[in-house]
């Protein structure tokens, strides 16, 4: 029975309500933009952008419920209902005892970094993230990437391209002992990984190990309910569970977690951090109030706490999951018709197409992935991100990180395009792909000091478009 | 002072949505307060009737924000609510570099911490107590010269949030220029009661400021109110309108930070814009790090929308006039019961003496909470201590250092409460007065290292 209504189309478990206009342009006018934005798409206008796939985060639609929500919202400075409800939503989904609001993730990752790690320690983690590892390295801390090699293979069909190798965690606790290594930093999914899910058996099997050596586990818990609909729908023993009890035991793995609601709670702005032991939630609470707001609010409105507080309800829904990667994979299956290449397994929040495949006449120092980008906006107006090179930015040293995947980010925000906008994005990168041999790549002009893709700006190499 | 008596002022505008509120009974507010440890922070909101613990953030929006708010665009970068915002601010401000943040003290926070570090002093009117927990947070001292008429409460002065300009010479010459981080006006002067600064005042400062190549700073969150004042009390200034008044007042500083939860008439957000270009990269890097993007800060592109409509809608003639009229009304009332208030009566909050309210009480028994618990418990009004609670500090043997005044501020959210709550607060007074003698004051129990008010927990004596 299952099996059978898994064949038809992932039609979506809503229909519209709320609708927002959209511009189109011309390719004189897009050629322009790129060019006024330094070939960089996070500098564009969204005025003029057509198809907005730059990121999941916080572009999400949210539901009439949600919009009610908003405005029941208690905005009470202290004390707030709304902070009760986004209390009470943690505990009963996630099983987190301690939260604290923060206006979006990276806020939540601020403390926590700031709280656990000492001058010195090292941060085992699935895969880095730019602001994760930019907030660990602040405060004193080293990253160092504990993901299996399979990660770094965007061909590898490996169902759980997420999960940690533990000997190489154990190389580490070898080398510099358990007591440096404050928490195992696990995010789920992997967003630079192409979004790609652990499994419940590997978090077993680390929790055991951490447990033995005493070292906690922290949830990087963005994505959870998408890696929860892999596992149901990848790894043994999970196909009759709910997606709401594999979220559930994914958390009960680990001993804290920040999350940006903006991603899988289906909202614009919040995030949080959640801890089960006391002293950390207290030093929190002291520490929120000087970056944040008071810990009842957090630098949130209140109608924000009650819109994620109904947004993480309704993100565990069977239904909504299998519509939302469902969209992602047509997307995915229609690229791969035309030949493009991706990484594979497709991921749960975008397409992350290999730009070095697609432009192998092109060294990393052209910067193939931000290339691309430009090109397809310029061909059709659809916005991605660039996840190679330029996100990885420098080592400590000066000298730049040179990842192996070198990516476009192909981000499908929630609830918000239709399959005929996902059928116009695969049209144009098949057209971009069409004429690739003629593509040239970028050269930097402009560099800040963190973070740099942001703000980045580029021109074209001699001879180019 | 011009400011006329006139017939009941009603409101500019009427009510299009309204949230249910709850009275409770004596007995169950006594446990509510219990349960919170004497700490009003602490209190579920939902049982407190009349709210005015800040006026930050708890205002209500017009039927045209809440429409910003359904066109407000989510997009990551380059969102249209945010050129809208940028381009309202930059013409109010006058500066070129505008950066969202997600609320007041994160735009400090930024701007302190590129500025501040050991051995840097900030010189201001009155440092708030998010604004001195940032500055000392990055190691450097905060000092506030005030003018002596604001440390009396009873002294009737039209600018008392003015700047001691002698003593921050005097101030310049003993530390150094070099030595002096920047010089912050806060206004309107919010721990003075909401007081305002003169323009005459802030034409001083700006002289000081160029004479020793400092940096000046206006934290403005109340910008409307203060012009409000401005052109009521300070000769030369009766024909000009309050946007205008705001913007000479901003072409004054090198930055601007403001908590737009005041008069930006929103529940989130907040602004830095600055002159400088070096300074605004070097902040830039760091809003991206703990904020968001450039061009959102942090906020949902709905609250952009409804700061960029909230802060022209502040400047109305009306609304300000209803505004500052409506929290004189309730200090009035109160004055003429015998409740001494701070005089004259600032623009957000009225601001009453517990010192001398509470004349048995001693100051290390924190006659400011008993005022606030006693407020609670009688009518299931919420206010704040601004006294040795939210700014006493110890000595090396832990002995109380005692803030200057020991207040208590009535916060008047903006477009929020009507006359009737109002009045209801001013009955309350009447069995205050007589029950007062009751209350012993309150001991600490537990205190964390920072802005301790917040979560501090207490002990009825």
């Amino acid at each position: 029975m299952a099996k059978k209504i898994l064949k038809r189309s992932w039609a979506e478990p809503y229909k519209m309500k709320m609708v927002e206009l959209l511009k189109m342009t011309s390719k004189a006018q897009r050629f322009k933009a790129i060019r006024e934005a330094g070939y960089n798409t996070f500098l564009l206008k969204s005025d003029d952008v057509y198809i907005d796939l730059l990121t999941d985060s916080g572009t999400n639609a949210m539901s009439d419920r949600q919009w009610a929500g908003l405005m029941l919202g208690d905005e009470a400075y202290a004390g707030s209902k709304s902070y009760y409800h986004l209390e009470e939503a943690i505990h009963n989904y996630y099983g987190y005892k301690y939260i604290i609001p923060t206006h979006q993730g990276r806020g939540a990752e601020n403390i926590l970094s700031q709280i656990l790690i000492k001058k010195g320690d090292i941060i085992p983690g699935n895969m880095y993230f730019t602001t994760t590892r930019l907030h660990q390295e602040l405060a004193g801390g080293k990253f160092e990437d504990i993901i299996i090699d399979q990660a770094h293979d965007p061909r590898s069909e490996f169902p759980f391209k997420g999960n940690v190798n533990l000997n190489k965690l154990e190389t580490l606790v070898k080398k510099y002992s358990a007591k440096r290594i404050p928490y195992v930093s696990i995010a789920t999914n992997v967003n630079m990984a192409g979004g790609q899910p652990i499994s419940i058996k590997n978090l077993r099997e680390l929790r055991a190990y951490t447990k033995k050596n005493g070292i906690r586990i922290i949830h990087d818990m963005t994505r959870v309910a998408e890696n929860a609909y892999f596992i149901q729908q990848r790894e043994k023993g999970y196909a009759d569970k709910s997606i709401k009890e594999i979220v559930k035991e994914i958390c009960s793995f680990t001993d804290g977690a920040t999350m940006s609601a903006k991603k899988d709670a289906l909202v614009n702005i919040g995030g949080f951090m959640a801890t089960n032991e006391w002293d950390v939630f207290e030093e929190a609470r002291n520490l929120v109030v000087v970056y944040e707001g008071l810990h009842t609010y957090g630098g949130l409105a209140g109608r924000d706490m009650e819109a994620i507080a109904i947004g993480i309800g309704e993100s565990l829904s069977d239904q909504h999951q299998r519509a939302r990667v469902g969209q992602v994979e047509y997307l995915g299956h229609r690229m791969e018709g035309y030949g493009v290449p991706i990484v594979k397994p497709i991921g749960g929040h975008g397409v992350f197409v290999d730009a070095k495949a697609f432009l192998p006449q092109l060294t990393q120092d052209e910067f193939p992935a931000q290339t691309l980008a430009a090109e397809i906006y310029i061909d059709s107006g659809v916005r991605t991100m660039e996840r190679g090179m330029v996100s990885a930015g420098r080592k400590a040293n000066g000298k730049n990180y040179y990842p192996k995947l070198e990516l476009v980010r192909f981000t499908i925000p929630r609830r918000v395009y239709t399959q005929a906008h996902m059928d116009v994005v695969a049209e144009s990168v098949a057209a971009v792909y069409e004429r690739r041999t003629k593509i040239k790549g970028l050269s930097m002009t402009y560099e800040p000091k963190y973070l740099r893709f942001f703000q980045a700006r580029f021109e074209p190499l001699p001879n180019n478009i | 002072m011009k400011e006329k008596k006139t017939r009941t002022l009603s409101e500019p505008f009427r009510i299009k949505m309204v949230e249910p509120i709850r009275i409770t009974t004596e007995e169950y507010r006594e446990e509510a307060l219990q349960r919170s440890g004497y700490n009003p922070f602490l209190l579920h909101s939902d049982d407190v009737f009349i709210d005015l613990l800040t006026d930050s953030g708890t205002g209500a929006m017009s039927d045209r924000q809440w429409a910003g708010m359904m066109i407000g665009d989510e997009s990551y970068a380059g969102a249209k609510s945010w050129l809208h915002l940028e381009s309202v601010v930059k013409e109010l401000t006058g500066m070129p570099h505008i950066l969202p943040t997600h609320q007041g003290r994160a735009a400090e926070r930024i701007l302190y911490g590129i500025l501040g570090g050991k051995g840097k002093i900030f010189i201001s009117n009155t440092h708030f107590d998010t604004t001195r927990a940032n500055i000392e947070f990055t190691g450097a001292t905060a000092i506030d010269v005030i003018a002596d008429v604001a440390t009396n409460p009873e002294i009737d002065f039209p600018f008392k949030g003015n700047i001691d300009t002698d003593k921050v010479k005097d101030l310049i010459k003993q530390h150094g220029a070099l030595n002096i981080a920047a010089i912050i006006m806060t206004i309107t002067n919010n721990s003075s009661g909401g007081q305002p600064v003169s323009l005459a005042n802030l034409k001083e400062v700006r002289k000081i400021c160029e004479e020793n190549k400092l940096l000046l700073v206006i934290d403005g969150c109340r910008i409307a109110e203060n012009s409000y004042f401005i052109k009521h009390r300070e000769a030369g200034y009766e024909e000009k309108s309050y946007e205008e008044i705001a913007k000479e007042t901003l072409r004054l500083a090198d930055a601007f930070v403001m908590s737009a939860k005041k008069d930006g008439l929103v529940n989130i957000g907040g602004l830095l814009t600055l002159r400088d270009e070096k300074l605004s990269r070097q902040c830039t890097n760091l809003l991206i790090i703990s904020e968001g993007f450039t061009t959102y800060g942090g906020l949902a592109g709905r609250d952009m929308e409804a700061m960029a409509i909230g802060l022209k809608e502040v400047f109305d003639p009306d609304y300000l006039h209803y505004r500052i009229r409506s929290t004189a009304y309730l200090g009035e009332h109160l004055r003429a019961k015998g409740v001494p208030v701070v005089w004259p009566i600032g623009g957000h909050a009225v601001y009453i003496d517990a010192k001398k309210l509470y004349a048995t009480i001693p100051v290390h028994q924190y006659p400011g909470q008993a005022l606030v618990c006693d407020l609670f418990t009688l009518g299931g009004i919420r206010c704040v201590e601004v006294g040795s609670v939210m700014f006493g500090k110890y000595d090396k043997q832990g002995t109380l250092i005692p803030a200057k005044n020991e207040l208590v501020r009535l916060a008047i959210p903006r477009r929020t409460y009507t006359q009737s709550h109002i009045d209801y607060v001013v009955d309350v007074f009447d069995d205050l007065l007589e029950l007062k003698e009751k209350n012993k004051g309150y001991k600490i129990v537990y205190e964390p290292p920072f802005l301790r008010h917040f979560t501090a927990q207490f002990e009825p004596l």
